[in-house]
C-alpha cells in the first residue's frame, strides 16, 4: 500500500502527498480540470495553446525561465492537454520541492500580467508547428480527428481533438487567455500532488505558504456532455497520401472507471497485444492479411471510447481485412474467451500498473488523475480491484454489448491515386 | 505571512544518490553477467547484449541484422512463437528483441514473482532459437510493407538520405532496416549463419536489475546459460564515411509537404572520444536540451517549429552529429541559416558563465531522474557492457561534468563541428522551398526520396 494524505487547502485547492525516500527526488504534478472539452466551437485548440502560454512566463518568473529554473538544478518537466485536463509536471532533486512550488504557483496566481501579445504569437506559430509535424505531414495523421467527428455531433466537446483547427489557433486572443484563465485557472479547479523524498510537515508548510492565498472562484461554466446516439453506423473513406489502406473504428463506451470500461480494457488486451492475441493471431500470422493490428481505450472522463486500427497488407483489399476483423469480434461475443486469455489480460494489467507506480512521476499523474476523474486519489490503491475480478463472461458481454456496427464509427484510409 | 515571490527560494541540503552495486561475473563460456537489486517494484528486467549489429550488413544484405533479431522469437527451444507468446503472457511479461548498429538486444520484463519461468524463456530466445524457414516469409513480408510505409514519412526519409550520404552503403550508411532488394534477397541461411557468427557468450552480456536477490539471479543465469557454446569473436567492420568538401544542400522533394525536415550534420565522434564529456556538455548548449540555443532560437524567439535538437550519435565507431528541425515551408532558409549561425557561434567562445553553469547543472543533476526503475538501470547497465564503460563510471560521471571548462567547450566546438563542410538535408516540398535555398549560395542538388539525384529545374 502506498503512504497517501489528501486534503484541501481553505481556498479548495486538493492537494496529496506520497511520501516514498527511495530516490532523492519529488515529482510535483498539478491537473487542472479543464481540457479541450471545455473549448466553444470557434476557439478549438484553445486549452493546448494556454498550456504553451503557461511556460511562457509568470509576473516573478521570466519568459523561459521556467524552463531553465527547473532544468538548472536538474530537474525535468512538461504539461500535456486532453479532453477533459491539462497537466503540469516536473521531477525535481528533492531539495528543490521549494522551488518547483514557488514556480507552480506563480504561474497558477501570478500569470496574467506577465502575457504579451508578442508570446501569444510565437507559441501561436510553434503550436501550428506541432500540428504540422503530428498530424499533416505525416500519414495517417489526422485519423483520430477524422472519427471524432463522425462520431460526436459538432454542440459535443469530444467533436475536436486537443491539437484544435490552424483557422481557430489563428484566432484566439488575448482576451480569450484572459477569461479561460479566470474561468479555469484557479484553486478549487485543481489537484497538486507531490510524490517522492520529503518531509509531510514541511511539505504542507510549504504548499500553503505558496498556494494558501489564492481565492477560489465562484462558480463553473455548464456544458452538455449528454451524447446523442447515432444508431448506426457512420462511414468514410478518406484518400491520402499513404501506401497502405488502413481501416479506424471509434467504438463508443461508457465513462472511464465503468465497469464496463474496465472489461473493456482487458478486452482489447484479448484482442490486439500480444502474437497471441486474437487479432493479430488470426490477421496477421495465419491469414497474413494485416501488417499491424491495434486496440486500445483512452482515458476519458465524459464518454468511453474504445480504438481500433488495422493496416492491409500491400494488395489485400481492405474489405477483406474488415470482414475478418468483424468475424474475430463475433468469435469472442458468439463464443467467448478462454480462461488463458482472461489470466493473460490480467497480468497484463497488473504489470502495466506496476510499471506506473515504479517511477514517482508516473505515479503522481496517476494520483492526480484519481483525483480529477473520480474525486478519490485514494482510488490508486484499488484500480486493479475491478480487473482482477472481471470474468471472462464481463468480456464476451461487452464485445456483445459495444462492439456492434450501430455503436460505432469508421473511417478508412486510402492511398490517394497516383 | 505573506512569502516573498521576487526570488526563487533556495534548495535545503542535497540528499546523496548512489548508483546500485553491481554483482559481475563471468561464465566459463564467457558470457558476462552483470546483476542489480531495486526493491522499488515488483519488477524484474532481464537483458541481453549481442556485440553484433546492423554495422555488420552489407549492402547486399542490409537489414539481415535486424531481421535476424526479429526471427528471435518466433520460435525457441520447445515453443513455437505462439507458445512463446501464451508464455510471456502468462507470465505478465513484455518480450522484446531487435538491433541497432552496433549490437542487438533482446528484453523481457516480467512480475519479479515470476523470474525463474521467465529466466527459461529469456535463454531459450536467446541461446537456442529455431529462426523456422516459415516465420522468416512471414517476417520478410511484414519488413517490406514497413519499407512502404517509411516512404510517406519525413522523420524516415530524412534519416536514410543523411546517413547514406555521409557513409555510402557500408556500415552506418545503409538502413537499418534494409531496402526491398537487400530484403527480398535474405535467406534462412543467411539469418542462420548470422545468428551462428554473432550471437556467441563470448560476445556477449546479460544483465538483470530489480526486485531479486543478486546471488541467486546469478545462479539461474548460470543454470540458464553455461551450455551457450562459445565461438571465434567476428571482427567488426569499419565505417569508411565520406569526406565533405564543402556546405552543400540536398532537398529531397516530397511533394505533398507541408513541412520542411530539415537534417544539418557531418560526422561526429566515437563513445570512446577522450572528450566526450566536453562534448556532451557543448551539445546541451548548442541543441541537447529544451532551453539549448537551437531550440530557443527556432521555437521559442522565431516560432519556425515545434522543436529542433541536436545530437552526436555516439556509437562505437564515429556516429554522425546532426541537427534535425521540422519547420513549416515558408521558413525553411530561414531556419537553416538560424541553424549554420548558431554553428558559427558556438566556435567563437562566446559562452556565459550562467549558461554553461546551467547546462552542467542539468546534466548532473538529472542523472538519478533517469535511472528510477529496473528497466532503466538496465539500460545504463548494457550501454556500459556495449561501449566498455569503466567500473566506477556512474559513480564518477558527476565529476566527469563538473571538470567541463569554457575553454574546453570551445576547444571541442571548433575540433568537432565544421559549418563549412556539412550536409544540409531537406525534405520537402522542392517547389516551395527551391527558390529561396537557392540565395543561401551553397551548391544544391536535388534527389527523390530513394536517393536518385534529380536534374534541377
Amino acid at each position: 500500500m502506498l503512504d497517501i494524505t489528501d486534503y484541501r487547502l481553505q481556498n479548495g485547492l486538493r492537494v496529496v502527498l506520497n511520501e516514498d525516500h527511495s530516490a532523492p527526488l519529488v515529482a510535483i504534478n498539478i491537473w487542472y480540470h479543464v481540457g479541450s472539452k471545455n473549448e466553444r466551437p470557434g476557439r478549438t485548440g484553445f486549452a493546448h495553446l494556454f498550456e504553451h502560454m503557461l511556460f511562457s512566463g509568470s509576473e516573478h518568473v521570466g519568459n523561459n525561465e521556467h524552463f531553465r529554473y527547473v532544468q538548472s538544478v536538474g530537474g525535468v518537466l512538461n504539461g500535456t492537454t486532453f479532453f477533459d485536463r491539462t497537466n503540469y509536471f516536473e521531477t525535481l532533486p528533492s531539495n528543490y520541492l521549494a522551488l518547483g512550488l514557488w514556480l507552480e504557483s506563480d504561474r497558477m496566481g501570478y500569470f496574467l500580467n506577465a502575457i504579451t501579445q508578442e508570446k501569444l504569437d510565437i507559441q501561436r506559430e510553434v503550436v501550428k508547428e506541432e500540428r504540422r509535424q503530428r498530424y499533416d505531414n505525416v500519414p495517417y495523421g489526422t485519423a483520430f480527428e477524422r472519427l471524432l467527428r463522425l462520431a460526436f455531433n459538432p454542440d459535443y466537446s469530444y467533436h475536436w481533438a486537443t491539437i484544435g483547427s490552424m483557422e481557430d489557433l489563428g484566432a484566439a486572443s488575448l482576451d480569450d487567455i484572459r477569461e479561460f484563465f479566470a474561468t479555469w485557472y484557479r484553486p478549487d479547479n485543481c489537484t497538486l500532488t507531490l510524490v517522492g523524498d520529503f518531509a509531510p510537515d514541511e511539505a504542507r508548510r510549504l504548499v500553503e505558504q505558496y498556494f494558501g492565498e489564492f481565492e477560489p472562484g465562484r462558480s463553473f461554466p455548464e456544458f452538455n456532455l449528454e451524447r446523442q446516439k447515432a444508431g448506426h453506423e457512420v462511414r468514410e473513406t478518406f484518400a491520402s497520401p499513404v501506401q497502405l489502406p488502413r481501416i479506424y473504428r471509434l467504438y463508443h463506451l461508457p465513462k472511464m472507471g465503468d465497469p464496463d470500461w474496465v472489461h473493456a480494457d482487458l478486452l482489447t488486451t484479448v484482442l490486439a497485444s500480444d502474437k497471441a492475441s486474437r487479432l493479430d493471431r488470426a490477421l496477421v500470422h495465419e491469414q497474413q492479411i494485416a501488417q499491424d493490428v491495434a486496440t486500445y481505450v483512452l482515458p476519458t472522463e465524459a464518454t468511453g471510447l474504445l480504438l481500433l486500427q488495422a493496416t492491409a497488407r500491400e494488395g489485400v483489399a481492405i474489405e477483406k481485412l474488415e470482414s475478418a476483423i468483424d468475424e474475430e469480434v463475433a468469435r469472442i461475443s458468439v463464443g467467448g474467451i478462454t480462461d488463458d486469455e482472461l489470466t493473460r489480460a490480467k497480468n497484463r494489467a497488473e504489470i502495466e500498473y506496476a510499471h506506473q507506480l515504479e517511477t514517482f512521476d508516473s505515479r503522481a499523474d496517476l494520483i492526480g488523475m484519481m483525483s480529477t476523474y473520480f474525486g478519490d486519489p485514494s482510488l490508486v490503491q484499488r484500480w486493479l480491484d475491478p480487473y482482477r475480478n472481471a470474468t471472462k463472461e464481463d468480456l464476451a458481454h461487452v464485445a456483445r454489448k459495444y462492439l456492434i456496427p450501430e455503436n460505432r464509427v469508421t473511417s478508412v484510409f486510402v492511398p490517394e491515386s497516383a | 505571512m505573506t512569502v516573498d515571490r521576487t526570488t526563487a527560494p533556495l534548495p535545503t541540503e542535497p540528499r546523496p544518490y548512489h548508483f546500485p552495486h553491481i554483482t559481475r561475473t563471468t561464465l566459463p563460456n564467457g558470457l558476462r553477467v552483470l546483476v542489480t537489486e531495486n526493491r522499488n517494484a515488483p519488477l524484474v528486467s532481464l537483458r541481453a547484449l549481442v556485440r553484433s549489429g546492423a554495422d555488420h550488413d552489407t549492402a547486399q544484405t542490409a537489414g539481415l541484422a535486424s531481421i535476424t533479431a526479429e526471427m528471435l522469437d518466433e520460435g525457441a527451444g520447445t515453443r513455437d512463437a505462439m507458445q512463446i507468446a501464451e508464455d510471456v503472457g502468462i507470465l505478465g511479461g513484455a518480450l522484446g528483441t531487435g538491433a541497432d548498429w552496433d549490437a542487438t538486444y533482446i528484453s523481457l520484463d516480467v512480475l519479479s514473482r515470476n523470474s525463474e519461468p521467465a529466466m527459461s524463456i529469456f535463454a531459450a530466445v536467446t541461446a537456442r532459437p529455431t529462426l523456422p524457414p516459415e516465420e522468416l516469409e512471414r517476417v520478410r513480408a511484414e519488413r517490406l510493407n514497413d519499407l512502404l510505409q517509411q516512404r510517406n514519412d519525413p522523420g524516415a526519409i530524412a534519416g536514410k538520405r543523411f546517413a547514406n550520404l555521409l557513409y555510402g552503403t557500408g556500415a552506418y550508411g545503409n538502413s537499418i532496416h534494409g531496402n526491398p532488394e537487400s530484403i527480398t534477397g535474405l535467406t534462412i541461411d543467411h539469418v542462420r549463419r548470422f545468428y551462428a557468427q554473432h550471437y556467441i557468450p563470448n560476445h556477449s552480456s546479460i544483465v538483470v536489475s530489480g526486485d531479486v536477490d543478486a546471488a541467486s539471479m546469478v545462479d539461474l543465469v548460470t543454470r540458464a546459460l553455461s551450455d551457450w557454446q562459445p565461438g571465434t569473436e567476428p571482427p567488426r567492420p569499419t565505417v569508411s564515411p565520406r569526406p565533405i568538401d564543402a556546405a552543400r544542400i540536398y532537398v529531397v522533394d516530397r511533394p505533398q509537404a507541408v513541412q520542411s525536415e530539415i537534417r544539418v550534420g557531418h560526422l561526429g565522434v566515437p563513445r570512446s572520444c577522450e572528450d566526450y564529456f566536453p562534448l556532451a556538455v557543448m551539445n546541451a548548449i548548442f541543441g541537447g536540451v529544451f532551453n539549448s540555443r537551437i531550440n530557443l532560437n527556432l521555437r521559442e524567439r522565431h516560432g519556425y517549429t515545434y522543436g529542433a535538437r541536436s545530437q552526436f550519435a555516439f556509437r562505437r565507431q564515429a556516429g554522425p552529429f546532426v541537427i534535425a528541425a521540422p519547420v513549416r515551408n515558408e521558413v525553411t532558409r530561414e531556419s537553416v541559416s538560424e541553424i549554420l549561425s548558431e554553428l558559427s557561434r558556438i566556435r567563437t567562445g562566446d559562452i556565459e558563465d550562467g549558461e554553461l553553469d546551467d547546462v552542467k547543472n542539468y546534466l548532473m543533476g538529472v542523472f538519478p531522474a533517469t535511472v528510477q526503475t529496473a528497466s532503466d538501470i538496465a539500460s545504463r547497465l548494457v550501454d556500459m557492457e556495449l561501449y566498455g564503460l569503466p567500473e566506477d563510471y556512474f559513480d564518477r560521471y558527476r565529476e566527469n561534468i563538473a571538470a567541463v571548462s569554457k575553454e574546453e567547450i570551445t576547444r571541442v566546438a571548433h575540433k568537432y563541428l565544421d559549418p563549412d563542410r556539412v550536409l544540409v538535408v531537406i525534405v520537402g516540398n522542392a517547389a516551395e522551398i527551391r527558390e529561396p535555398l537557392g540565395s543561401l549560395g551553397f551548391p544544391m542538388h536535388e534527389m527523390d526520396i530513394d536517393g536518385n539525384m534529380l536534374a534541377v529545374s
